[in-house]
């Protein structure tokens, strides 16, 4: 092992493989993606009974929609009959039911079967147990999570700890009262780099100063390469002349009127496992959603979240949306840089951590375990 | 029943608003409804246009859409309001009486879709 050769300062990294094979990929589908809370959709993403989104979580298609009561339901998007997908958009209404395409198999809001060409002539059929197959659901933060386990690790035991380890309490993000923030811009950006290449940039900032001139900028303590997630309940000072969290450090939007002084003119960041960031400023907060598709391609959906009257308002939001845009663009490119490099005889053995960096090693202990390697 | 033609459905109260419900222990099956207005209707339950039940349809107003492929009948009249069914169903006196919804059967012969056999065929 290199790793018992390492100078004190350095610990290893993943070996190459873990980014690049897909068996590996599969079994992290398996039991990562398709076991645990996955942030599937921001609840506004369908907002009447009969909008739908379909997402990738694992192997699997989602279909995440809402009752006729107006509730969130998810489902597995497959026919109950001959296996034909029920929604092939990623995102429209089906009206009151679903229906496929198919032989008509026909499903409520709620999933249940409810016509079929013939079906009153099978009265055997269940209606329940041959409708769409329900996936978990939970709403937090204005976003609906997702499990597709039979049972679903506890809510709190999982994504709300991750909150509370990095941020003391839970408390602390309620303030942003993030479930009730409107979205003012969302980006979709293709990577074509490993999930696990995204998380580990996201934990460190080493690269800050480096790749992150604006960033570095209105956050001047980044040029240290220690991050805001190095520490519990650490948030990140605003520089002295900066006004705000935006591309030029101008002044931002309206602040979050709930915030705690502590928490003004200050950056915070969380990172979710195993697909969410959220980062918060005073008058927005960015979340992050990532949906690994293949072992070297992770779309990132990423939204810029303000006080609704700030987006009924129309008030200009491109100088603050700019800031974290160019800071997603920066960092992709250097996870896709590495990404190619990840099958290198070089990288076989993996590569290193510095100091700075050792907190991921946390999440590669974490990843070995959660795979069962 | 209690007299020919006659059919005691259930207590009001185990029908809520909103909701319908399939009878099958006549023939043809006949859909009971109550709607979001608190009023009570029954016409029969297989749509004209395929072997669909329409118990299990869209409730809306007076109205209820079939499940199957949309097409659209007056609770009051069993009227229909657009292909591809094109004939309505018949619509039955439904009435609460002490509680209980109590449905009065026409005596129109029902119009089935081709190939719905009446009797306990294939049950
Ligand atoms: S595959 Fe869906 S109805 Fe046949
Ligand atoms: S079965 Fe009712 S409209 Fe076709
Ligand atoms: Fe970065």
């Amino acid at each position: 092992m290199t790793s018992t050769q390492l100078p004190e300062s350095l610990i290893a990294t993943l070996p190459g493989r873990y980014y690049t094979d897909p068996g590996l990929f599969a079994l992290e589908q398996a039991t990562i993606f398709e076991r645990m809370w996955f942030c599937a959709a921001r609840g506004s993403d369908v907002p009447r009974p009969g909008s739908f989104r379909t997402v990738q979580v694992g192997a699997e298609s989602v279909i995440v929609s809402r009752n006729r009561r107006g509730e969130i339901r998810a489902f597995l998007n497959v026919c109950r009959h001959r296996g034909a997908r029920i929604c092939s958009d990623g995102e429209g209404s089906v009206g009151r039911a679903f229906q496929c395409m198919y032989h008509a198999w026909t499903y409520d809001l709620d999933g249940k079967l409810v016509a079929a060409p013939n079906l009153t002539r099978m009265p055997d059929i269940d209606r329940t147990e041959y409708g769409l197959r329900a996936v978990h659901v939970r709403e937090w933060l204005g976003y609906v999570w997702v499990s597709l386990a039979d049972e679903p690790p506890s809510f709190e035991d999982t994504v709300l700890q991750e909150v509370v380890n990095r941020l003391g309490e839970v408390a602390n993000l309620d303030h942003y009262e993030v479930d009730t923030l409107s979205v003012g811009r969302r980006i979709v950006y293709d990577v074509r780099a490993n999930w696990k290449l995204i998380v580990e940039n996201f934990m460190e900032c080493y690269h800050c100063a480096t790749i992150h001139p604006e960033l570095t900028e209105v956050l001047p303590e980044f040029a240290d390469g220690y991050a805001a997630q190095y520490y519990v309940n650490h948030g990140a000072a605003f520089g002295a002349d900066v006004e705000g969290f935006t591309v030029d450090g101008s002044a931002g939007l309206d602040p979050i009127p709930t915030l705690a002084d502590d928490q003004d003119r200050k950056y915070y960041a969380i990172t979710i496992k195993p697909q969410v960031f959220v980062n918060m400023v005073p008058d927005h907060v960015i979340v992050h959603r990532m949906y690994p598709m293949a072992v070297d391609r992770t779309v990132v959906e990423c939204d810029w979240l303000y006080l609704p009257s700030v987006v009924e308002s129309g008030k200009d939001v491109s100088k603050s949306v700019e800031l974290f845009h160019r800071v997603n663009q920066q960092d992709f490119e250097a996870c896709e840089r590495c990404q190619p490099a990840m099958s290198s005889r070089l990288y076989r053995d993996g590569g290193v951590l510095v100091p700075s960096e050792h907190h991921i090693g946390a999440f590669h202990e974490w990843l070995r375990a959660a795979i069962g390697e | 029943m209690t007299q020919p033609g006659t059919v005691r459905v259930c207590p009001l109260a185990d029908l809520p608003r909103g909701e319908a419900l399939r009878v099958d222990e006549v023939d043809p099956p006949i859909a009971v409804f109550h709607t979001d207005d608190g009023e009570v209707f029954a016409i029969d339950d297989t749509c004209t246009h395929q072997d669909a039940s329409l118990s299990e349809g869209w409730l809306e107003g007076c109205a209820v859409e079939c499940p199957l492929h949309a097409s659209t009948f007056d609770l009051r009249t069993g009227e229909v309001d657009a292909p591809p069914a094109k004939v309505g169903v018949r619509a039955h006196r439904a009435e609460v009486v002490d509680g209980e919804i109590v449905v009065t059967l026409s005596t129109e012969p029902p119009r089935l879709p081709p190939g719905v056999l009446r009797g306990p065929v294939g049950r």
